[in-house]
């Protein structure tokens, strides 16, 4: 029957045609859309995964209870014990309390491939008249281009310069810039109430994303120096083979330790939380396109059932049962489908392949590559394809049950009168 | 084995309207029956039972041993496509085929369109559309549209035609043509046809009249 289903169609060309623009925009502005905020997703996830490491193991901060303090002030002595000022507020770890047992854990896990320990310190910054308060990381900077990709943003100097030791530091391209600092520059470091120490600039970087071009990296233990804290580290960064494993490992390293262990994807919740919506943005207005594009197939089949009584009159006599003619016009709903969802989703793709040489100056959507970036994942095409096919299926299948449903004799008799 | 039709009766519509009462009937393989009467005798309606495209309110009709009330669709379907010819007042020509894929259709549900487009195409010669199988209906008169349907009528080769006024809207000279190729159906190939008319010279080509007035064999 789909032969006979397409020559139906091929003889109503312009209705055809018509009908096949509307699943036809509909899929190419799925996959376009889709492509850009995936793409843009995929870029905030690479950063998040690859910037700042897949698990961190942080100084735990505990929150204070009615009851936190009852033990640590009257031990047993009383079962219920009532504060007229109940103890509240936060009880501060600042410093991760025994690293070292971490790092032969760390070390012998085989699913790390590597980890960090940082100081991380808010500093002033200072270069001349120029002053920025700044965050500063003390790590190892061979671990840390392990653990991060810090070392593929350097666009100026040599990261792994940090590692020589007498107070060397990389600037984040933001930060160089509102302090006027150049490459092998001297800046003076601060705590807010401390004694400014002279720092050299050995490596500028920029990975895009602004709140990380405002950071400043040095030696762990020049920064441990700046801030007082001696042989302290606040934080364990830790890079595994599977990022995918890391909350699981998160969970697990933190039920086990005094430390708070979150991974790169509970850190940032709420951004996972707004990529929902924008799901759910992307799939009802491009799914509206195709409902409105699912009515015309619906509207167009209609009338074709009643202009087509005859046909369906004489096919029923020579034989052809109820299954072939919903199937007749059925395969037409399907064939409309299928072809506007081709068409559509090749016009997107080369669409998107154009959108990817559009000049996209700075900005977190630059990337370091100066265009928009655009995510090719086979998975927006099925995701169109399977949605413009729903839609038609579903336009189709009313119109073809009610051929079905029609006799030959009511339509011959109402075709004799 | 032919067609048996055992007290039956047909009633339609809101209100209820009996327009079949009590018909017995017995049509033989190999027979050509006229069903004659005025209209509204009930002369189509009973044509339409016999064939199987509707069943009655009351009685039963055995197709070749079988009642079709209780006869498998599959079978049916099958049956209808494979021995069963209908030839209609109206061509009902599928408009976007040509007269060749018109005539082909039948064969088109089993898959037999290639092994039968030889026979079709000297279908077409015989009803005298020799030229014109490439043609859509809307390229052919009247008469030769007629001519179309009747041919797609005998290309499975049929051991029923049931033919519902099949001149009723044609010229005297594409009636006769029309009437030539179903008597040379039912004598060459030994069809068996039931007719439906209410004229009477074609009506004298059948070999057995049956004539119908108000619902009844009279």
């Amino acid at each position: 029957m789909i032969e006979l289903a397409l020559q139906y169609l091929l003889s109503r060309r312009r209705q055809t045609i018509l009908t096949l623009l509307g699943i036809f925009f509909g899929s190419a502005a799925f996959v376009t859309i889709s492509g850009l905020m995936l793409g843009f997703r995929e870029y905030i996830i690479n950063q998040l995964v690859n910037n700042s490491g897949h698990v961190h193991i942080l100084a735990r901060k505990e929150f204070l209870t009615e009851h936190s303090l009852d033990e640590s002030w009257y031990g047993k002595a009383f079962e219920h014990i009532f504060w007229k000022v109940p103890p509240s507020g936060r009880k501060d770890s600042a410093m991760v309390e025994n690293p070292q047992s971490w790092y032969t854990r760390l070390n012998k896990d085989p699913r790390v491939v590597a980890y960090s320990p940082q100081l991380t310190a808010s500093v002033i910054v200072s270069n001349g008249k120029a002053t920025a308060p700044a965050t500063i990381i003390g790590c190892d900077p061979l671990a840390q281009k392990r653990v991060t990709t810090i070392g593929e943003y350097v666009i100026e100097g040599n990261f792994n310069d940090l590692a020589l030791g007498g107070n060397k530091l990389a600037l984040g391209d933001e930060l160089a810039k509102e302090l006027g600092a150049t490459i092998f520059q001297t800046v003076q470091v601060s705590l807010a109430n401390g004694m400014p120490s002279p720092f050299k600039v050995v490596a500028i970087f920029k990975t895009g994303t602004k709140q990380m071009d405002n950071v400043a990296f040095g030696a762990i233990s020049d920064i441990q120096k700046v801030n007082q804290t001696p042989n302290q580290v606040n934080e364990i960064t830790v890079r595994l083979y599977d990022y995918t494993q890391a909350a699981m490992l998160a969970d697990s390293w933190s039920a086990m330790s005094f430390e708070k262990v979150e991974s790169w994807d509970q850190q940032n919740g709420n951004i996972f939380n707004v990529f929902k919506i924008q799901d759910a943005i992307r799939f009802l207005s491009i799914g509206s396109v195709l409902i409105v594009a699912g009515f015309g197939i619906y509207n167009v089949l209609n009338m074709t059932v009643v202009q087509k009584r005859k046909d369906i009159a004489i096919l029923r006599s020579m034989g052809y049962n109820t299954y072939e003619i919903v199937s007749l016009f059925f395969s037409q709903g399907l064939l409309l489908g299928v072809t506007g969802a081709a068409f559509g989703l090749f016009f997107g793709y080369c669409f998107c392949l154009y959108l990817q040489t559009i000049p996209f100056a700075g900005g977190p959507l630059g990337s370091g590559s100066g265009h928009l970036i655009i995510s090719f994942n086979p998975r927006i095409y099925v995701q169109a394809l399977c949605l413009a096919l729903m839609s038609t299926s579903i336009a189709s299948i009313l119109p073809a049950r009610a051929a079905g449903k029609l006799t030959p004799l009511e339509i011959i008799r109402a075709g004799a009168e | 084995m032919g067609i048996i039709a055992k007290n039956i009766g047909k009633i339609i519509g809101e209100p209820p309207t009996r327009i079949l009462t009590d018909i017995n009937l017995e049509i033989k393989s190999g027979e050509f029956v006229a069903l004659t009467g005025r209209s509204g005798s009930g002369k189509s309606s009973l044509l339409y039972l016999l064939s199987s495209i509707d069943v009655p309110s009351e009685g039963t009709i055995e197709l070749e041993g079988h009642n079709i009330k209780k006869i498998k669709k599959k079978v049916l379907y099958r049956f209808r496509n494979e021995k069963m010819g209908f030839i209609f007042q109206f061509h009902y020509l599928i408009a976007e085929l040509t007269a060749l894929e018109n005539v082909l259709l039948p064969t088109r549900k089993f898959g037999y369109e290639k092994q039968k487009k030889s026979y079709a195409a000297d279908l077409l010669k015989q009803v005298g559309l020799e030229n014109k199988e490439y043609r859509l209906p809307r390229q052919l008169s009247g008469g030769e549209q007629q001519r179309v349907a009747v041919a797609r009528s005998l290309i499975m080769e049929p051991q029923y035609i049931f033919a519902d006024e099949p001149t009723g809207s044609l010229d005297s000279i594409n009636g006769d043509m029309v009437m030539n190729i179903i008597r040379d159906a039912n004598e060459k190939l030994g069809t068996t046809v039931v007719l439906v008319t209410h004229d009477p010279d074609f009506a004298q080509e059948a070999k057995r009249q049956v004539h119908l007035a108000d619902g009844k064999i009279v």
